[in-house]
Order: C-alpha cells, then structure tokens, then sequence
C-alpha cells in the first residue's frame, strides 16, 4: 500500500464516521430525505461561496454552504406551515429548485470556475491525497483530512456533551421540551451538524453519496439492535467496513471510489435485511408462517373442544367441515400430535388431557377478550412450534 | 437569439420544434401523474424512483452494448420498478419508516450507477460517451422518435386514466372503502405507480436523474392550490407543466451556456410560487387579506358593543359621550369610528359621539346573538 492509498483509505473512513453519527440521529427521527435535501441545495451555497473565496477548502465556503442547507430547512418548514402542501412535497419542491439555481450559477461562470457539477455531485476521493496542507511550507497532509477530521472531532464532541438531550428529544419530543431541553435548539442543531458534515464530505464523496454514508448505516444497524448507543456504534462499524471494502473494489474494477463505497453500503443493507435475526426479511417471513400455522392449529384444538360429539370429531367429518388442504391439514395435524395436544384413534380425533386444558385456558381467555395472552400460553404449552 | 426571435423559429426550425414539442409534451404527462403522487403523499417516490432508474440505464448498456435511446429507457424502466418494490418491501416489512427507505434506495441505486458509468468510462467501447447525460439530461439530443415515443406514452396514460378514472379517483381519497366495495386496489395501485414510474423514466433524457422529482411535484403543487376538484387539477396540472416546459426551453434557448432541465425546473417552481401566493382561495395574499378583514369587522363589533354598554345605562339611547372615553379601549381606531358613521350606527357631533336607534338595535342584537351561540 502506498501512502496515498493509505490517506484515501482514512479519509473514506473519516468521512463514513463523521456521517455516520448525524445519520443515525437523522433516520431515528424520520429525517432521512431532509439529508437528501441538503446534499442538493448546499450547490448555490458552495458556489457562491466560491465566488467570495476562490477555494473549495476554505472554512468561509464551508460555512456558508452549510448555511444554505440550513435555509432550505427553514424553507421547507416555512412551506409545510403554510398548509398549501404536505411535507414531502415541500422537500420534493425546494431542493431540485436551489439544485438547478446553483446548475445555473455554474453554467453561465463556466469560463471562471474551476466547478464542475459532476465533481460536486460525485466527487473524486482519488485526487484528494494531491491537495496538501502546508503549514509554514511543512507538509502536513491532505486538506480534506484536516477538514474532515476537525469536523468529526466537533461531531463527536457535541455528541458526548449532548447525548442525553439527544435521546430524550429523539424518542420522546414533549418530554424533551417539559425538562427544559430546547427542541428547536436541538433540532436546528443537528441540522446545522448534517450541513456541516454534507459540505465538509461533499469535495471527497460528492453530494449523493453523502447521503449513501448518512442513511445506509445507521438503517443497516437498525435493523439489527433498538439501542441507541449500539446502533451508534453499529453505524460507525459498517460505514468504515465499507469505506474500506469499497475503496478496494474501486481499485479492483478501476471504477469510481465513491460508487464502490456506496455499492458495498447497498450490499451490507441488502445481507441485513435478509437475514437479520428478528427483523430480517426471512426470519419477518418465518414467523409470519408460524404464526399463521399457530393460529390454524387453535383453530383445530377449539373446533375439536367445541364439538365433542364422536361422529364430529370422525377424520373425514372435520375434512369436510373445516376444509383445508391436505398438505396444510396433514401439517397441522403434526404439530397438534408432537405437541400431545390429541390422539387419533380408530379415525377419530380426539383431545388429550393436555389438550383439554389448553383449550379451556384459551377459551377463558378469549371470553374475556384478552386474546393477547394466548401468546403466553403458547410458551408453556408448545413444545415445537409451528 | 432572443425570445421574439425563438418563437419566430419555433416553426421553421426542425431541433427547436422537436425540443419544444418534447418538453412540452413531457410536462403534461409528468404534471398529470404528478398530481396523483401529490395527493397520494408519495412526492418523494419521484425522486427516488429517478434516481433508481440509473443502474438500469448502465446495465441496459452494458448488456447490450449499444446507445439505443430505447433499451436505455427499457432498463431505466425496470430498474425504476425494482427500487419502487423493494422501497414497499422495506416499510412493509420492517420496521424502517418511509423516508428511511426512499433515502436508502435512492442514494444506493445511484451509487451502484455511479460505480457502473464509470466502470463503463473505462471500457474500449468508443459508444460509452454521454451516458452521463441522463444525469441532467440534455434536451438538445431529443429526436423526432423520442417525441414520437412521450406522445404514445401520454396517450396511453390518458386512456387508462379515463377509463379507470372512478377507481383511480376513489382509490386516492378512500382506499378502505375502495376494498370494500370489491375493487382490486392492488392491481389499481401497481398501476398508477408503474405509471408514474414510466413518466419519470420518459423525462430522464430531457431534464436529467437529479431534477425529475420537480417537474413530477411542481406542476401538481401549483395546480393544487387553485382548485379543489380532481380533474380540474390533473387538467391544470398538465396544462401547467406544458407551459413550464415550452417557457424553459424558450428561455434556455435564447441563452447561452444554460441548460434545458434546470431551467424547466427554475421556470415552473416560478408556477409555484405565484400559486403559492395569489391563489384566490388558498394562496397566502389573499389569506392574509381575509385575515386582516375579519380582524377589522373584529374591531369593529368590540367597538360597538363597548359604546352599546355605556348607551345601555342611559335613558336616552342617544345621549353624547365624549370621543374620548374610547381611548382605553383596544378595539378603537379613529377608522372603525368612521366606518359605523359610515355603517350610520353612529353620529358625530364635534368631539362627542351618540349611538342611532339603528346601531342600537344591531349593537343589542348582535350581543343576543352573542349569548345564543354560547349557549
């Protein structure tokens, strides 16, 4: 490895941490497309802050971008207070507008900027190793690192000085504001935290993409876990796993850096989402199937309770009666017998002592219209489930 | 060229009636889905969708390896479905909330489609120039065909819109009862998505993956804001978005170094703002109008009751009081005064004031009716 893949490879990672954290925030309190929105509409900021300053790193850009992310929540709020249109809708107008204001801005200076809109929207991790930062004629570093770095310093900082009031306005906004926690404070806090770090990662991943390193962990990790300071923590973990794993594959496929991080990102959320243990899309399925065979086999135990006639409780009556398919009968019927809940003899299905109970205990339970304990009463009584 | 001498042009000029046609064309189908997507609250779909359909575009090239307008259009199309599908997996099945999922899909589509046009940039194919395009769009590169193309589509959309215009239109404001009264509102939903799917993946050409969503919401926000009545709105929608599009070109056009899409773009959130603001019913100019008037008829009613009280405890209803006591009351000014001279509820003799038997009777009544409406 050679020091410049070295630098790319801890900017990346740099720049996934310094994502990461604001993002979990951000998708915990339905805020994910608001970071879409910034990433567009911070164009105007950076390229009139380009105009005053004439350098992509300087602090003076950064901040002033930052301020147009600011606005456009501001705008977007002022629209949805208006009651003219819905939120989303307000999003949906106000960033492609300031995206195509900053376009225009960059078309008719071309001959003076040395912007490109695909630079902005894509950014080259590649190059950024080349921009030094010389202090008294020392190199330093990359530029990028420094700013980067100071960035996730104050992230994390205001992170750790902040945490509690974080949590209680993230999951409980009126408690918040009955201790005395500002939520607007904290809200346009964490907003001007997401500009910061959207402008701040822009140069290096490009404005798309820094939403890729904003949502795409910190939903990946909430798959995974409901506490926050795991998911932080998650986050983090898959956003550098990928800024690396990606930086590897661009060079690989000799494709772009920032694509290959966000693809890596995609195919992380894609394995959670699969197979996560409680809320994957396999483990969602399994025990939807569960429960439905679940259901069926009360279903059967009740009906049986029900009629305790010997002619009704003969196999091919409760065929013709209840009418299920063979496979999905011959299941139930399984589950009842592994669990002892009936015997079957001479053709005849009847329920067990063990059965009996259940179902009387389940009865008492649905009279009294508390269904929900049935659940319980699975545990004790299931020995297989379905 | 200026704007007198575009649309001088406009006729004569093959590229420039192609591209006008075009634009247009685009906004009305775009502005008449759109509408559908506003009120649905799925504005947002349309940009993820946008941005979803970008690998389609890469992978629709690479597979064939060739720059077809059509293939590229076909793959930006079921792409554009994968991500829509996979965005209702997601908030069906998990726990992640819409905007979570709209985020995710969108950002990591575009992604992956980054990591293929470049991927693309670096194979020996002399083809490969100007996939990225569709990241803005160009529509300077819009032939007769593609227009061609947009017209059939529109027609198509417009057919299926009318014939199922009932289902569509009650699937919109009641969905519940539209299942109970036995309609298939799956199949009525995949359709209007796979609709609004195929209008965002017809604009990408002309105005580009970043700025689809807007031409989708504009017009259909603008409209909104002028009618209450659905047709109305697709109808104002689509005539809105035809006009954002022919202006945007005209103005693009008639500058240099400006792009079509952005313009477009800037043009019709132009019909926003001025829905936004002189709407007769919802706009905010006139809200605040009728703010400011209802306050005065407030104040006025505030200063008739007060006089009405001080009347009250004179035998004669008309005896003059001083101007001056109304000082202390918040509700006077010297024109709501003037106004009950006017209204002759009042008469003005020098500095003093004396109720008329008319602003007697309706300061009295309008105290009664006072006490009704409480009671």
């Amino acid at each position: 490895m050679s020091n410049a893949q070295i630098e790319i490879q801890l900017i990346a990672s740099l720049v996934a941490i310094a994502c990461a954290i604001p993002g979990t925030f951000l998708v915990l309190r339905k805020m994910a497309m608001i970071s879409d929105a910034i990433s567009h509409s911070i164009l105007p900021g950076i390229v009139i802050g380009f105009f005053i300053t004439q350098d992509l790193n300087s602090p003076l850009l950064i901040l002033l971008a930052a301020l147009t992310g600011i606005i456009t929540v501001v705008l977007v709020e002022y629209i949805q207070k208006t009651g003219l249109v819905k939120e989303d809708t307000a999003i949906g107008l106000v960033f492609p507008i300031l995206f195509s204001i900053g376009v225009i801005l960059i078309a008719k200076n071309a001959n003076d900027v040395h912007l490109d809109v695909d630079a902005v929207l894509l950014g080259e991790l590649a190059f950024a190793p080349f921009d030094r930062l010389m202090i008294s004629g020392v190199d330093v570093g990359p530029k990028s690192l420094w700013i980067i770095g100071s960035i996730l310093v104050i992230t994390i900082g205001l992170l750790i000085a902040f945490f509690k009031e974080l949590k209680v306005s993230t999951f409980d906004a009126g408690l918040a504001a009955s201790l005395g926690f500002s939520p607007a404070i904290l809200h346009y806090g964490l907003m001007t935290v997401s500009s910061v770090t959207t402008v701040g990662a822009f140069d290096a991943v490009g404005a798309i993409l820094v939403v890729a390193l904003m949502i795409a962990p910190a939903a990946t990790a909430y798959l995974l876990t409901t506490n926050l300071k795991r998911m932080l923590v998650y986050s983090v973990c898959f956003g550098i796993f990928s800024a690396i794993s990606g930086y590897w594959l661009a060079h690989w496929l000799d494709a772009s850096i920032a694509g290959s991080i966000t693809t890596m990102l995609g195919l992380l959320f894609l394995t959670v989402y699969l197979f996560a243990p409680n809320k994957g899309i396999i483990a969602v399925l399994y025990r939807e199937k569960q429960q439905r065979t679940e259901v069926l086999l009360i279903t059967f135990l009740l009906h049986l309770k029900n009629h305790n006639d010997e002619r009704e409780r003969h196999v091919n009556h409760l065929n013709e009666h209840i009418n299920w398919q063979k496979v999905r009968s011959k299941t139930i019927l399984d589950l009842a017998l592994k669990n002892n809940m009936i015997s079957i003899g001479n053709k005849i299905v009847s329920l067990t002592e063990k059965g009996d109970e259940f179902t009387t205990q389940a009865i008492d339970y649905i009279i009294t219209n508390e269904d929900a304990q049935i659940e319980h009463m699975k545990d004790d009584f299931f020995l297989f489930r379905g | 060229m200026t704007i007198s001498e575009y649309f001088s042009l406009i006729f004569s000029d093959y590229t420039l009636r192609t591209i006008t046609l075009g634009t247009a064309v685009l906004g009305a189908v775009t502005g008449m889905l759109g509408s559908f997507a506003v009120l649905r609250k799925q504005s947002l779909l349309g940009d993820a969708i946008s941005h979803a359909a970008l690998p389609g575009i890469a992978l629709a090239f690479l597979i064939t390896g060739a720059k077809d307008s059509n293939m590229l259009l076909l793959g930006a199309l079921v792409s554009g479905l994968i991500g829509t599908f996979w965005i209702r997996g997601i908030i069906k099945k998990t726990h992640l909330k819409s905007d979570t999922a709209l985020g995710l899909i969108l950002s990591l589509f575009f992604g992956f489609g980054m990591l293929l046009l470049t991927f693309i940039q670096k194979q020996p194919n002399a083809n490969q120039a100007g996939l990225d395009k569709y990241l803005f769009g160009q529509a300077a590169t819009l032939v007769e065909s593609d227009v061609w193309l947009m017209t059939i589509v529109t027609a198509i959309c417009l057919f299926v819109l009318l014939l199922f215009w009932k289902e569509f239109k009650m699937l919109l404001f009641d969905a519940d009862y539209t299942k109970t009264l036995g309609f298939n509102t799956k199949l009525i939903d995949v359709l209007i998505t796979s609709f609004i799917v195929l209008a965002i993946v017809l604009g990408l050409q002309t105005v580009g993956v970043v700025l689809m969503s807007a031409m989708l919401l504009a017009p259909a926000a603008a409209a909104r804001q002028w009618t209450n009545s659905l047709s109305v709105m697709v109808f104002l929608a689509a005539l809105f978005g035809a006009f954002s599009g022919v202006f945007g070109t005209a103005i693009s056009a008639s500058q240099n170094n400006l792009s079509t899409g952005p313009v477009i773009v800037i043009v019709a959130g132009v019909f926003v703002l001025i829905s936004f603001v002189f709407s007769p019913s919802r706009g905010l100019l006139f809200k605040q109008i009728r703010f400011i008037k209802n306050r005065r008829d407030l104040e006025l009613h505030k200063t008739l009751a007060f006089m009405f009280h001080i009347a009250e405890t004179h035998d004669n209803i008309s005896h003059p009081h001083a101007i001056k006591i109304l000082n202390n009351f918040q509700g006077y000014t010297k024109n709501t005064l003037q106004k009950l001279v006017d209204k002759n509820y009042v008469t003005i003799v020098g500095d003093h004031w004396s109720l008329t038997e008319q602003g007697f009777k309706t300061a009295s009544n309008l105290y009664n009716q006072q006490n009704e409406n409480n009671e």
